[in-house]
């Protein structure tokens, strides 16, 4: 019941030290960072392999107390209630980093902002001692109506420069960095007059916010729209990106849609091992939330990215 | 020269109307609501065409994901309604409402507010009580499931009570607790929806119900009349002495003590009290 969709003590842990990561994911630390193994500008710790929280795995991870180096949480299921949710994840919070991913900023929207909804989220990430709070670069209703999507926005001047005083504000208001992920888009405005790789870069560098580099959108996009997920890659600015996100999505034949339903695709892989090669390591993310299997499994197709990250360690080194 | 843009107040108008447009793409496009933003022959001015689809196919993609969202979000609230109703109907049920009741909040754990009122609201269902009071229990159900959590009052606290307070002595329940008095018997629709057998025929006869949670789950007690009136008025706060006084009145008093007792002992046990308020 609500697993997927659901939902305070106001107590500030956010000092608290992180807990360490696992012997093998320590193996993976860079040794002799090179050029490109630099750190995002806020020094945000490589946290090792991440999944994202789910209901369904609550009691196998409370029971079983999986070696993960941290769990990001889907903001919007713990904001408004004081029940089983909350309960479970003070107790993974005591055991596991956390850091926070919404869906409900809406930063590109021409609606104000919701501060109702910011206060929550501020009061949220104080409790679980996020060490971050992510969002995405869409919009996601207007009017005053919510679809509830991740919707496109056009890359304009316009709407980068919207988009950029609106990031400005949030991060004023919850006191800490904004990290704003890419998206996975099904369409193209004939308005756009600058790639979306230039519109990301240039939001998180004028609104001096972080970025949440998904993989998995790049591909999605790239398909969708008919450009190289490379140079899209190799455009961002690395000092930026605290985080990855990987993920399965879905082939129509025509497009493909990010669904978050299966195993992470082999190109996608690549374009991962590329990745960390041009922006270094991050703390990657594993998302399924939908026909989501067993904690094992999820578990297992994470470990997979360690061993990209293994081989670029070695590399550097 | 390309043709002007929309500016972005106007493109997310324009959007928006296309994606909650219950049509088909081709009919959200033409509707007057987008139209009014955008013509449907400029599409092609605004959106592009991909390798394989075309601007209406493109933003089709987004436009068929709504729907299924909002069922999806609704039927997360609502599983006995949908097992009632079926798929099929309820998915009608779903088109119908979030036209009515679109969301307009930051949550979908909210969308679904107002179905009990919808249900009552709708002419054409002979069955709209039956379903309102369906309703209106799951609704509950949601409700007590992210109420927050309060301490319990342990049968040593109540024992605890000088003998001399108790005439005089309030209960304060736990967040987690809500009373229905129902007009339908619906309690056995959930059961039938846990246990995957078929619904059986509704049935017009008031039913009462206590929803609350133990141990994070939430849990359901079907209350008699006079055991829903005692505890209503517990949870409104009269006094224990006058509480029990009204429940005493005209019966036989120590078969009606013994089921009081009987009564008080289950409420302690399922911790639907966190305290007791001295005057």
């Amino acid at each position: 019941m609500r697993a997927s969709r659901i939902l305070g003590a106001r107590i500030h842990r956010a000092g608290r030290p992180v807990r360490t990561v696992s012997s093998m994911e320590s193996q993976t630390q860079p040794r002799n960072k090179g050029e490109s193994m630099t750190k995002n500008r806020w020094g945000f710790d490589d946290l090792g392999l991440g999944i994202g929280l789910r209901g369904t795995h609550y009691a196998h991870i409370l029971s079983q107390r999986p070696e993960i180096g941290f769990f990001e949480i889907l903001s919007e299921n713990y904001l408004d209630t004081g029940g089983r949710p909350l309960h479970v994840l003070d107790q993974i919070t005591e055991r596991y980093p956390v850091v926070m991913h919404g869906v409900s900023m809406s930063i590109g929207s021409t609606d104000p902002l919701n501060f109702e909804y910011l206060a929550k989220l501020k009061a949220l990430a104080e409790r679980t001692g996020a060490l971050w709070v992510s969002d995405h670069i869409c919009w996601t209703g207007v009017l005053g109506r919510n679809t509830h999507d991740l919707l496109p926005l056009p890359y304009t001047e316009e709407s980068l420069a919207h988009s950029v005083a609106r990031v400005k504000t949030i991060q004023d208001y919850l006191e800490r960095p904004l990290v704003l992920e890419n998206p996975s888009t099904y369409l193209e405005f004939a308005a756009s007059d600058m790639t979306e790789w230039e519109f990301v870069s240039r939001l998180a560098g004028d609104a001096d916010c972080g970025l949440l580099f998904d993989v998995n959108n790049v591909y999605v996009s790239a398909f969708n729209h008919g450009y190289d997920p490379v140079s899209y890659i190799d455009a961002i600015p690395a000092d930026r990106v605290c985080q990855y996100h990987l993920a399965g999505h879905t082939h129509k034949g025509t497009h493909i849609i990010d669904t978050h339903s299966d195993h992470v695709v082999d190109p996608v892989w690549e374009l991962f091992g590329h990745t960390i090669r041009t922006i270094g390591l991050r703390a990657p993310l594993l998302e399924w939330d939908a026909d989501i299997p067993t904690f094992d499994v999820v578990h297992e197709e994470v470990l997979k990215a360690d061993g990209w990250r293994r081989q670029e360690v070695a590399n550097v080194a | 020269m390309s043709p002007e843009q929309p500016d972005l107040a106007n493109l997310q108008r324009w959007m928006h109307e296309v994606v909650v447009h219950q049509g088909t793409i081709d009919d959200a496009v033409a509707s007057p609501a987008a139209e009014s933003e955008i013509p449907a022959d400029r599409l092609g001015e605004v959106i592009l065409p991909s390798h394989s689809l075309s601007p209406a196919e493109r933003v089709g993609v987004y436009h068929g994901m709504y729907l299924m969202r909002m069922e999806e979000a609704i039927a997360a609230d609502y599983p006995v309604i949908k097992h009632f109703l079926g798929a099929e109907v309820f998915d009608e049920l779903v088109r119908d409402y979030v036209v009515r009741y679109p969301s307009r909040s930051y949550t979908l754990n909210r969308l679904g507010d107002h179905l009990p009122r919808f249900l009552l609201d709708r002419p054409d269902w002979s069955l709209g009580g039956f379903l309102t009071d369906l309703a209106r229990l799951e609704l509950t159900m949601t409700e007590v499931f992210d109420e927050l959590q309060s301490p319990v009052l342990s049968g040593e606290d109540l024992e605890a009570v000088p003998p001399e307070t108790w005439e005089t002595v309030r209960l304060e329940p736990v967040a987690a607790l809500r009373l229905l008095s129902l007009e339908h018997v619906v309690v056995p629709h959930l059961n039938a929806f846990h246990h995957e057998r078929p619904c059986p025929k509704p049935t017009k006869r008031p039913s009462r119900v206590a929803v609350y949670r133990r141990d994070y789950s939430v849990m359901r007690l079907e209350l008699s009349r006079a055991e829903f009136d005692l505890l209503r008025d517990l949870i409104h706060g009269v006094p224990l002495g006058d509480a029990l006084a009204e429940a005493m009145a005209g019966s036989d008093s120590a078969r009606r003590q013994a089921k009081v007792f009987r009564w008080f002992r289950t409420w302690i046990r399922e911790g639907l009290f966190q305290s007791l308020v001295t005057a």
